[in-house]
């Protein structure tokens, strides 16, 4: 057996997140890997359906949740496709975790501030239930969540749970047209809504997920807002293949975002050429 | 090994005929030998041979370089069957059975040993190492190939002997063998009836500029280009390494691509890491076709792709094929979206990876001068013309700031 | 020569074009030029040595080509068909391009026209005097070093019938004698058509083991001027992306038989390609038997439909049954 080569695991459940989008919770078949299986909020695997071949994700539950692994996903390409058209009970592969991580030790005693647009709240889903398992050992919580439209929000059921918790403060938001009769929350860009919440910079991180468009805008809003590029955490997805610093398609410059990345602060991204 | 370091390793010397019961001998003990030979169609290329009379000895370039014994075009990396719910996968072996490479272009085993440094941090190539630790690498001292050779550009030259294990030197009637590593060590021990100690002498000094008459029954022949070896400026060095009494070593206009000589790669990276823009950029790739027929023959381009090739609808097996950052789909993402959308795009990265983040991360350049790329382009790009005008651009910084 | 510089200057200095594709002495052989300034117009040569067909500049997916505006492109007969191919197969409009025709009396092959630009391997540089090559230094030393023989002259030469190309809004320099004939391409197909079909499942494996998918054929190829190759597709995938045996030859036959009626016979796959497979021998082979049943032949005429796309009562067609 070589690196290449996935662990097996079982879907447990699926959960239909938005039309194009799932979420898989897996286990792996052998309790042996289960039981060592460790990761850290922000890392990621190579998900596999035999025949269909690898797509990378970023593991979107967290590592505070022992047992299984849970994989939100769009179906757009040959795997994806693939991945959508398994059932419960089917069996994939699954090797890592790959990458760095978000630096929740350094974060302790701090505010943590998540921003995520779209299927991006998936990656930081992963942090924000890290963060609220070990909530007492943070200050404020700040979720601001945007999708183009009601239907494109993904982790609905969980939203209400957060929208409930007296410890976390949830901002939800569509574009402007995107909502329905029913929506009660903001109507507006990402980027706006972050400049309504205003959270407090002090001694806050805040981690940000999204389509490129959405990043660019909010960064220039939380840098208004007192934040440091330096306490500003993103995650990068670019093409990969080997996962494990090998078969060079993530290059950013000098940097292998399968090993340098996919997590950086937005000082470090700051001077990485464009190319992602 | 620098000119000056006392050699710890005994040269030994070898002639033709115990060469050639050499490789009779391993290739009945069960070990495969690559060798440089002719392929079906009369061009050279690395193949196993059954005897000796089949290899060409500093005959013509290999047409692809040495990395595919240790990086297939394509490779098996484990295979799985369905039976209704239930996958198994079956992994492929990752040790291998004994190899020896006689003969190997010094630019095509220094390849394999930059390589090892991307196929080895953190997470560790099984497939890779496997074969590596299998395989004992003979190389044998270059003359040359023609004037697209620009192993001295890059730091290197024709008598390097990194990542060989062994090297040889045409000498009278044979050669004479050095060993560098435990591993060529061995090989000669475990055949130690086909080597004599080699007559004992001062090292010689294959430092350019000074060229020594060749005394081997292999002549050291006439440069290409006879003119252009006037204007050729010492090797430097680091080009130099100390060879043994009574080889002979290539004249020093070998190795230097058209351009004259080594470039400062030290500048050459730290221009690149400050000038991912710049008008040279924009301008660089015109004549590129994007076609990649310069990483399939390049020793050290090692990037892959991973796909799943299906048997039928249960069963099949997942792969990994060479690839190339110089086709468009290489980075172009399911959603449409490509970071490098355009050509210049595509082939600075080209010369980034090889000059600046390469280096960068594992401190060795991506590049060891087999001059291929220049030879195979239908486009005529020419990436010795293309590192010294980026060695000239960083002086001209250099002298400006 | 100087009045193909003397037309390139002026029409760069009069803004006709924004770009002259034409050929320069590179550091190893003749090589594409792209000359913005009238000031390296003379830059530009044209002798036997320039093997290329630049025309494969034109295709709209050489998206980084754009910003240098309307083209002037040199061609020769057999790269003026390519023009046509693209007109025809609406990829660019005539008035796009500024067609600059030379008169062309063949041709070397290109192994002895570029060094070991895509064939050879160094035979004949310093390692020494193999398989009747020039050394390399012959080579650079210009197009003087090779004659025009039999045994030289590039293959497709044989089957020119446009040496002073039609397609062209200036034609240059004078019309040289007629280049000798080579038969060693008629000769191999005549040779593999002999075969038995096992000798030439035979043949075809040996040299397509060689390969390994790198589409540099496709990549260089003039006519190969899909945004999205079918053999990069993979929703569904209709061809192997894995060199293996089957994979290569699923690719090749599919490039060739996309190929028929549409090759203009430049040679530029064969050239290209590292592995020196024969490719222009299918591409001959197909574009003798598209002219045997449907009288096209490769024209560089836009207006003469390919058989591709088109319809005549008279076509054959016993093999659809």
């Amino acid at each position: 057996m070589n690196l290449y080569q996935p662990h097996l695991v079982k879907i447990d459940s699926i959960i239909e997140e938005t039309h194009d989008t799932r979420t898989l919770k897996l286990r792996f078949l052998d309790p042996e890997v289960a039981a060592k299986f460790d990761f850290r909020a922000g890392q990621f695997g190579e998900y596999s359906v035999f025949g269909a071949g690898e797509c990378t994700f970023c593991i979107a539950s967290s590592p505070t949740r022992k047992g299984t692994i849970e994989c939100t996903f769009k179906s757009v390409g040959k795997a994806t496709n693939a991945m959508r058209g398994l059932n419960e009970g089917d069996t994939m592969g699954f090797r890592g975790p790959y990458g760095n991580s978000f630096p929740l030790d350094r974060m302790e005693k701090a505010s943590m501030v998540f921003i995520a647009g779209g299927i991006g709240l998936a990656p930081v889903r992963c942090v924000i239930w890290n963060t609220l398992d070990l909530r007492d050992q943070f200050k404020d919580v700040t979720i601001v969540y945007g999708a183009r439209s009601v239907a494109d929000l993904v982790y609905k059921r969980e939203l209400t749970e957060w929208e409930a918790r007296k410890d976390v403060k949830l901002w939800q938001t569509v574009d402007p047209g995107g909502e329905t009769p029913e929506w009660k929350h903001e109507i507006g860009f990402v980027p706006a809504i972050v400049e309504k919440a205003a959270p407090k910079a002090d001694n806050a991180y805040a981690v940000v997920c999204g389509p490129p468009i959405m990043i660019k805008y909010t960064l220039p809003v939380l840098e208004k807002l007192g934040f440091p590029p330096e306490r500003i955490y993103t995650t990068l997805e670019n093409r990969m293949k080997c996962g494990c610093g090998k078969c060079g398609r993530c290059n950013i410059g000098p940097v292998y975002v399968c090993k340098d990345g996919p997590v950086f602060t937005a000082a470090e991204m700051a001077k990485l050429p464009g190319e992602y | 090994m620098r000119p000056g370091v006392q050699r710890v390793m005994k040269t030994r010397s070898i002639s033709r005929e115990n060469l050639a019961a050499l490789v009779a001998d391993l290739v009945k003990g069960g070990t495969d030998v690559v060798a440089p030979a002719r392929a079906s169609d009369g061009k050279v290329d690395y193949r196993r041979v059954a005897k000796f009379d089949e290899i060409t000895m500093n005959g013509g370039m290999p047409r692809r370089s040495l990395k595919e014994f240790f990086l297939p075009p394509t490779e098996a990396l484990f295979s799985w069957k369905q039976k209704q719910a239930d996958i198994t996968l079956e992994p492929v072996p990752t040790t291998f059975g004994p190899a020896v490479v006689l003969g190997a272009r010094p630019c095509d085993t220094a390849g394999v040993v930059v390589l090892d440094k991307v196929m080895g941090w953190d997470f560790r190539d099984e497939l890779w190492f496997g074969r590596r630790e299998a395989t004992t690498i003979v190389s044998l001292a270059c003359s040359g190939v023609d004037d697209s050779c620009f192993c001295r550009v890059v730091g290197l030259s024709p008598e390097t002997e990194k990542g060989a294990d062994l090297v040889l030197y045409p000498a009278d009637g044979g050669f004479l063998a050095q060993p560098v590593t435990e591993k060529g060590e061995a090989l000669i021990s475990a055949h130690s009836a086909r080597f004599v100690d080699a007559p004992a002498g001062d090292p010689g000094k294959a430092t350019a500029g000074k060229e020594k008459k060749a005394t081997a029954a292999a002549a050291a022949p006439a440069t290409p280009g006879g003119a252009k070896s006037e204007t050729v400026l010492p090797a430097g060095a680091k080009a130099g390494t100390a060879i043994p009494a009574g080889a002979t070593a290539a004249p020093a206009s070998v190795g230097t691509g058209g351009i004259g000589g080594p470039v400062d790669l030290g500048s050459v990276h730290d221009w690149l890491a400050d000038h991912f823009e710049h008008p040279l950029w924009e301008a660089i790739a015109f004549r590129c076709h994007g076609c990649g027929a310069c990483a399939s023959v390049c020793p050290t381009c090692h990037c892959f792709d991973i796909v799943d090739e299906p048997e039928g609808v249960t069963e099949g097996t997942r792969r990994r094929n060479w690839d190339t950052c110089q086709e468009g789909r290489f980075t172009l993402h399911a959603s449409g979206h490509n970071p490098r959308a355009q050509q210049n795009a595509r082939f600075r990265q080209r010369v980034m990876h090889k000059f600046y983040i390469y280096p960068e991360k594992f401190g060795e350049t991506l590049c060891t001068g087999c001059g291929r790329c220049v030879r195979d382009c239908p486009g005529g790009m020419d990436l010795p013309e293309i590192v010294a005008k980026i060695a000239a651009l960083a002086t001209k910084d250099s002298v400006r700031s | 020569m100087q009045e193909l510089r003397d037309l390139a200057r002026k029409l760069l200095s009069d803004g006709a074009v924004g770009v002259v594709i034409g050929y320069e002495e590179g550091p190893h052989g003749v090589r594409p030029a792209f000359i913005t300034d009238g000031a390296d117009a003379d830059k530009l040569i044209f002798d036997r040595r320039c093997v290329q067909n630049l025309a494969t500049y034109l295709a709209p997916r050489r998206n980084h080509l754009g910003k240098l505006g309307k083209k002037a492109l040199v061609v020769k007969g057999c790269d003026a068909r390519a023009v046509a191919g693209l007109i025809r197969e609406t990829q660019i409009k005539r008035e796009d391009v500024v067609i600059i025709g030379v008169r062309c009396g063949g041709v070397l092959r290109s192994d002895l026209a570029i060094g070991n630009g895509g064939s050879g391997n160094g035979e004949g540089g310093i390692g020494g005097g193999g398989a009747g090559r020039p050394a390399a230094g012959a080579v650079a030393t210009g197009a003087a070093a090779v004659a025009l023989t039999p045994e030289t002259v590039a293959d497709r030469c044989a089957e020119c019938d446009i040496r002073e190309p039609h397609l062209a809004d200036h034609l240059v320099g004078e019309l040289p004698p007629a280049p000798p004939v080579s038969k060693r391409r008629e000769e191999l197909i005549a040779k593999i058509e002999a075969m038995t079909p096992g000798e030439r499942w035979d043949f075809w494996q040996q040299e397509l083991e060689r390969c390994v998918l790198c589409h540099a054929c496709r990549e260089v190829c003039p006519m190969c001027f899909c945004e999205r190759c079918v053999a990069d597709k993979t929703v569904p995938q209709w061809l192997e992306s894995s060199p293996t045996g089957r994979a290569n030859f699923a690719w090749h036959l599919t490039r060739a038989l996309h190929q028929a009626g549409r090759c203009c016979d430049c040679g530029e796959c064969e050239r290209a390609c590292p592995a020196d497979i024969p490719l222009g021998l299918l591409n001959r082979k197909l574009a003798q038997v598209v002219e045997e049943r449907y009288e096209f032949r490769a024209t560089d005429d836009p207006e003469i439909p390919a058989p591709v796309g088109s319809y005549k009562l008279n076509d054959t067609q016993e093999f659809i049954l």
